[in-house]
């Protein structure tokens, strides 16, 4: 016999209440390690489709709000209010390059899946992309469509095929190499394609600039303000904003998470405050056959301490599976739709679920903290009387 | 220095002012080494608290205890618990064993408690399960042996960590006559081969057969 088996014997002999504390804290610690796995990997990505844009400046519909920067990142519908003339006054000035996107969504076997509306030749070198099958579009009109490489993959698609938008059938052209970017989830069409599509007149949705010296930019988008009535913002601004939405997100997970975290620390404390009154007896015949206190407080720490390293295996384990397995199919919000694209389980995981079993023992030994302490408190006597 | 058990005018109370209960008022007792003492009394006179004190699971109000010449209020808590592990052998009367733990783990339990390594407490066990004539049911839980086998179950494990004193509280309490003579037996058969026991009993055929009656009446030890 040891101290360690003592406990387990107790933990497997009342089951029922061991499976549902562990539950308990099961959830607790895969709340924390979902929410912590999907926050970090928004804010990643948010930093990784900054990247991609490859502008300095992004100049969005007069008074748009953060939350419609967001949308430029994952390449969600905007309101589209941006002229043509627009765009025009804003090319005319000297140092920068201004493209237009038009950025809408379609359907693919009921799939949503972004359009973006682009100037071809401008585009290709303002991203630097690469064609790995079939071609680029051969000209500014060319009716067609240019796939980003995960939607070529995911609906069997090749140069030679069709996709239809909007009812219409395009001739697929080219695939793009992947950029690990959200341009990978994109079907790409000419500017004047996708506002024929979509009825858009000769509206975008944004413009991004990027400018020949870049310790202008304050310069620059002064500039642009002053020759055109719209919303400038430099992609630093951007990143910031958003990264201060999700980090508002997060804040909102993190709370939530700390309240199962508690729930499940209380739950602990319940089921060992519990088990201190159902083992009088128990305690008291240890104690006559010679334990000591600290023995006692040993004991019931201990059986707090393997429902936290349980609790925590399981829960990261769950938040783990949960994270990569169920968040990309919860596309329908700008911030989850970020994560559809990560399935990073890596050398990661294994750090994630040390720390939460760490975290969870913690948490489980601080809960059992006090019902031990009563438990050691016992008198021999008091405890051998009890009926 | 021959007594076992020696104690001086001990008293103990139970809680305070009104509801104080005076469950001992000076009883002073000495008990030679290798005897068999019966304790006798009505119930609710101090017997249980008398073997409470003697063997350390309660400290006294006033007074002292000393065994085999040692002092037990000046011993700390944690010197106490030693005490009780190596020295004394308790035996209750109602649910005496750990129900989670089998016949052997709960033997091994109390030789865990005295710091024997594990792999040598299986061994010992087996061999105090013969002793009480239960060799065969080492791997049945309390729940699964009738009151008799748990009794001696019970013994076993007192006798763990090879103690000089047993002290049984009733061990026969709730016990058919046939499952009781079988203890007693038992009893008998350890007090010959050198332990000092000194059991609580309300059977008087038993009392009958002990070196040694002391009836304990209101708190005191009645000549
Ligand atoms: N833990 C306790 N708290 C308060 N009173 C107690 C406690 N234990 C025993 N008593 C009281 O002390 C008296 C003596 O009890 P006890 O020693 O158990 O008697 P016996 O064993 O002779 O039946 C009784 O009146 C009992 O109610
Ligand atoms: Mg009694």
């Amino acid at each position: 016999m040891t101290l360690t088996r003592l406990v387990l014997k107790n933990l497997t002999c009342r089951r029922g209440r061991f499976i549902f504390t562990l539950l308990g804290i099961t959830i607790g610690i895969a709340s924390v390690v979902s929410f912590l796995s999907l926050g970090g990997s928004l804010k990643s990505e948010i930093r990784r489709e900054s990247a991609a844009l490859g502008a300095n400046l992004v100049v969005t519909p007069k008074g748009s709000c953060a939350y419609e920067q967001v949308s430029i990142l994952t390449g969600e519908q905007l309101p589209t209010t941006i002229t043509a003339d627009e765009v025009a006054r804003v090319q005319e000035i000297d140092g920068l390059t201004a493209l237009p996107f038009l950025a809408e969504r379609t359907a693919i076997r009921n799939r949503p899946v972004g359009v973006m509306g682009i100037l071809p030749a401008e585009t290709l070198r303002f991203k630097g992309w690469q064609v790995t099958r079939g071609d680029y579009f051969p000209d500014t009109e060319a009716a067609g469509a240019v796939l980003g490489a995960i939607v070529a993959d995911q609906f069997d698609l090749a140069p030679g095929g069709e996709v239809t938008i909007r009812g219409e059938r395009l001739p697929i052209l080219g695939v793009l190499k992947e950029t690990g970017g959200k341009d990978d989830l994109t079907i790409f069409v000419a500017l004047t394609t996708a506002q024929r599509l979509y009825n858009q007149g000769d509206r975008v949705s944004y413009l991004a600039v990027r400018v020949a010296d870049i310790d202008q930019v304050d310069a620059y988008a002064e500039k642009i303000k002053e020759a055109v009535s719209l919303g400038v913002v430099s992609d630093k601004q951007m990143l910031k904003s958003v990264l201060s939405i999700v980090g508002t997100v997060n804040i909102t997970l993190q709370l939530i998470a700390a309240v199962a975290v508690l729930a499940a620390a209380f739950g602990i404390i319940n089921t060992m405050l519990t088990a201190t009154y159902e083992r009088k007896r128990e305690i008291g015949i240890l104690l006559a056959l010679g334990a000591r206190r600290r023995t006692i407080f040993t004991l019931f720490l201990l059986e707090s301490a393997i429902y936290g390293v349980l609790g925590g295996l399981a829960g990261a384990v769950t938040g783990l599976l949960f994270s990569t397995l169920a968040a990309p199919h919860i596309t329908q919000n700008a911030f989850t739709a970020f994560v559809s694209g990560s399935g990073a389980v890596g050398p990661a995981s294994v750090g994630v679920i040390l720390g939460a079993v760490v975290f969870s023992a913690v948490i489980a030994m601080l809960a059992g903290v006090y019902p031990a302490w009563r438990a050691a408190r016992l008198a021999p006597v008091e405890a051998i009387s009890y009926e | 220095m021959n007594d076992m058990i020696r104690t001086d005018n001990l008293s103990r109370t139970y809680g305070s002012g009104a509801v104080a209960t005076h469950a001992l008022r000076g009883a002073n007792l000495a008990i030679p080494k290798g005897s068999f003492t019966c304790i006798v009394g009505p119930s609710g006179h101090g017997k249980s608290t008398l073997l409470h004190l003697v063997g350390g699971l309660d400290r006294p109000t006033t007074g002292t205890v000393h065994i085999g010449g040692v002092e037990l209020t000046s011993l700390d808590s944690s010197a106490l618990a030693r005490l009780r592990g190596s020295k004394i052998g308790f035996v209750f009367q109602f649910f005496n064993l750990l129900r989670t733990l089998t016949a052997s783990e709960n033997i091994a339990t109390a030789m865990m408690l005295a710091g024997v390594p594990a792999r040598q407490q299986a061994e010992r066990a087996r061999e105090l399960l013969e002793r009480v004539g239960l060799a065969e049911k080492a791997g049945a839980r309390p729940g699964e042996l009738s009151g008799g086998q748990q009794q001696r179950v019970a013994i076993a494990r007192a006798l763990a960590n090879d103690p000089d004193l047993l002290l049984p509280d009733e061990p026969t309490g709730n016990l058919d006559s046939e499952a009781e003579a079988g203890i007693i037996a038992l009893l008998h058969d350890l007090h010959r081969r050198g332990k000092t026991v000194v059991v609580v009993t309300h059977n008087h055929e038993i009392a009958q057969q002990a070196e040694r009656i002391i009836t304990v009446r209101d708190g005191r030890i009645a000549a």
